[in-house]
């Protein structure tokens, strides 16, 4: 049978972004792929290099914009090891909830879409989009700003939480749970799904660790690994956090492990809450900061909501000398060949879904 | 007006009797129209109330007339036809496609009082027209001189040969229990109990095939949006893309008709509503259910659908077939 070369992108439904991919057809069946990358390169990384230390996290927040705020505070967190300035405790009790709230919005985005890539009407995109809605709406609350928060400064943040935040966050919990089983009605009790879904982009546990891919694709083929828990940072120490695993390694594995990060967010949101000290959470306001590198260079990470975001700091006093980011979409978009090689057409997309690529962080 | 129609095409002079077919042809193409577009409004109101948004609001009272700016604006756009792409069947299949379609329409009689259509073999007709459809999608993609239409083409006949035999095979039961393939045979037959009752099994196969007849999720592999950006479609040009609407709804009204027909008793109903408004509602509601569907379901891949032609619906359409004539005895 001869093969087809169909050109997938950089415009094209399904492809969350401006990803284009080669692929080569026998039939129906994918016999390679080639991701062309790219596109949404902004030079991030190169940027930072000409503005003062505080001026960039805006461009920080764009890398990742679903989940904005977590590489905004990875960033920041980079500079204050840097700087060696300490965190309040109240503020990391803060920036922990936010962190959390963030990565449930991220998750509830992704929920809809997968759904959305399996051939349904957006029904459960907007769905998801309601319910993240109403997560933004609390970091509104909380930072002001629906997406683009810029809220981290060097030691704490920009404003204490307002009055009454908690109660609100409780309550969006309590609601969040009720909608997690109707989302389990809608869509893991419908057997296309399931169909679709298991055994489909089966990544196994020796090539998960050879292709270095991180967050809930490692997980879900049963690498335990979670940066909350192995090097964990801010308050994750007390927290009594579990790290959330799956063992098979297909679709199905990684909407599991994605809906049960969901619940255990909420859990540390609930937990973090309640033990929130007195004081106050808020930073060294910009204009006051002295610019005073103690570690020229530094290395920051963190388990963001696509998986674990490091950044590479060579600190300059005024600025940053050399920033690099690994991205953790961009190293699993190199497994994605692996995993589709062999499989329908039509599950590529469920398995590219499943990835959840952000094109701006692959390219940066 | 529907009477003196009859009176018309049963007088017996060829001159009324080609007044009363104008007359039953505007007649029905406003029926045509009215249930595309309105039912293009209800699908997308219903759909917009799952998913928790408004849908259309500003064009016209609660957005009714949302579809006919939509309708103005595709025919407004420009024609463009790829460069490889064979001229003649791009833009004379579509065409083909929907006026088959629309005159399937026409040999269903709303009204039992009117012939027009109501042959001994009319329901056979209807489906030996219908089998030509995705014939047409085929050459429709295959011409268009795109890759995604190309697969979007394959999978057409893919899905041909896994639903069109156990369909074929329901709608032989149903003319058994019948006595034959005449609609007036179909639908009288059911004055005592519906064939829905007497063969469940049947109208569950019979249901499954219209979906995918239809290219309703979960088979809407066809123009499968998320993979193949719009399938068979990807290459049409907007007016030709207008037409498909219509093809679209007019398909999903005869799709419903039929089920009404062979399986709900047609226009048969209490008689304090006239017989169309039964018909038309019968279908309406089934329209409904089949948008349901469309907004929960996710798409089914191919070679499940093959699998489920094959594996499921042919064995029971053969046990649906023994049980009806078990029934005849």
């Amino acid at each position: 049978m001869s093969i087809t070369r169909v050109n997938i992108g950089p415009i094209h439904p399904s492809t969350h972004g401006v990803l284009r991919l080669v692929v080569d057809l026998e039939g129906d069946t994918i016999e390679n792929i080639e991701p062309h990358i790219g596109f949404l390169h902004r030079g991030v990384e190169k940027l930072v290099e000409t503005r003062m230390y505080m001026q960039c996290p805006p461009y920080m927040e764009k890398i990742d914009y679903v989940a904005p705020m977590s590489v905004d505070e990875l960033y920041v967190a980079a500079v204050e090891k840097a700087m060696g300035v300490e965190v309040s405790e109240k503020a990391q009790y803060v920036r922990v909830v936010l962190l959390e709230l963030q990565r449930i919005a991220s998750h509830l985005f992704w929920v809809g879409s997968i759904c959305n890539d399996l051939g349904q009407l957006f029904t459960t995109f907007m769905w998801g989009f309601r319910d993240r809605d109403m997560v933004l709406h609390l970091l509104e609350i909380a930072t002001g700003q629906r997406m683009f928060y810029v809220n981290m400064r060097l030691g704490g943040l920009s404003r204490d939480l307002p009055e009454g935040f908690g109660e609100k966050t409780l309550e969006l919990m309590d609601y969040l749970e009720k909608r997690l089983k109707e989302y389990e009605n809608l869509i893991e009790k419908n057997p296309i799904f399931v169909d679709r879904m298991k055994g489909i982009g089966r990544l196994s546990r020796g090539d998960a660790k050879e292709f270095g891919v991180t967050g809930h694709v490692m997980r879900a083929s049963g690498l335990d690994y979670d940066v909350r828990s192995e090097r964990p940072y801010y308050v994750y120490r007390k927290l009594n956090f579990r790290k959330q695993y799956h063992l098979s390694g297909d679709n199905l594995a990684r909407y599991e492990v994605r809906i049960m990060e969901i619940k255990e967010s909420i859990r540390l949101v609930r937990e973090a809450l309640a033990g929130m000290p007195e004081g106050s959470a808020a930073g060294m306001p910009i204009k006051l900061i002295t610019p005073n590198a103690k570690n020229r260079i530094v290395m920051e990470s963190r388990e963001n909501p696509r998986g674990e975001e490091m950044i590479y700091l060579v600190a300059d006093p005024q600025k940053p000398y050399r920033l690099s980011i690994r991205s953790p979409t961009f190293i699993n978009l190199a497994a994605l060949n692996h995993m589709a090689r062999g499989s329908r057409l039509a599950d590529l997309f469920s398995i590219m879904g499943t990835l959840d690529l952000v094109l701006a962080d692959v390219d940066r | 007006m529907i009477y003196s129609l009859a009176y018309l095409l049963n007088s017996g002079n060829i001159y009324y009797e080609a007044a009363g077919v104008v007359a039953y042809a505007i007649l029905v193409s406003i029926l045509i129209f009215a249930f595309s577009y309105l039912f293009g409004w209800v699908e997308r109101k219903l759909i917009a109330k799952m998913q928790y948004r408004h849908g259309p609001t500003y064009v016209g009272k609660y957005g009714i007339l949302q579809n006919m700016a939509d309708l103005v604006k595709l025919l407004a756009k420009e024609i463009i036809i790829p460069e490889n792409a064979n001229r003649f069947i791009l833009l004379a299949a579509p065409i083909l496609l929907v006026a088959m379609n629309i005159f399937l329409i026409f040999l269903i009689p709303f009204v039992p009082a009117l012939q027009l259509g109501s042959f001994g073999l009319g329901l056979l007709a209807v489906f030996v027209v219908l089998g030509f459809t995705p014939i047409l999608i085929f050459l429709t993609g295959f011409s268009s001189g795109n890759k995604f239409a190309d697969i979007s083409a394959q999978r057409s006949v893919l899905t041909l040969i896994s639903y069109e035999i156990p369909m074929i095979i329901v709608i032989a039961t149903a003319a058994a229990l019948a006595h034959g393939y005449s609609i007036y045979s179909m639908v009288s037959a059911q004055s005592g109990i519906d064939f829905a009752f007497l063969m469940p099994i049947g109208l569950f196969i019979f249901f499954i095939a219209m979906l995918a007849e239809l290219e309703r999720p979960p088979f809407d592999l066809r123009e499968a949006d998320s993979e193949l950006i719009a399938g068979w479609l990807t290459d049409i040009s907007a007016p030709y893309y207008a037409l498909f609407l219509l093809l679209d709804y007019s398909r999903m009204f005869l799709g419903s008709l039929l089920i009404s027909i062979i399986f709900f008793g047609g226009w048969l109903g209490p008689a304090f509503l006239p017989p169309i408004v039964w018909l038309v509602a019968k279908a309406f509601t089934i329209a409904i259910f089949i948008t349901i569907l469309r907004a929960t379901t996710m798409r089914m891949r191919i070679d499940k659908i093959l699998r489920i032609g094959w594996i499921w619906l042919m064995p029971l359409a053969l046990i649906n077939l023994i049980i009806a004539y078990m029934l005849l005895l």
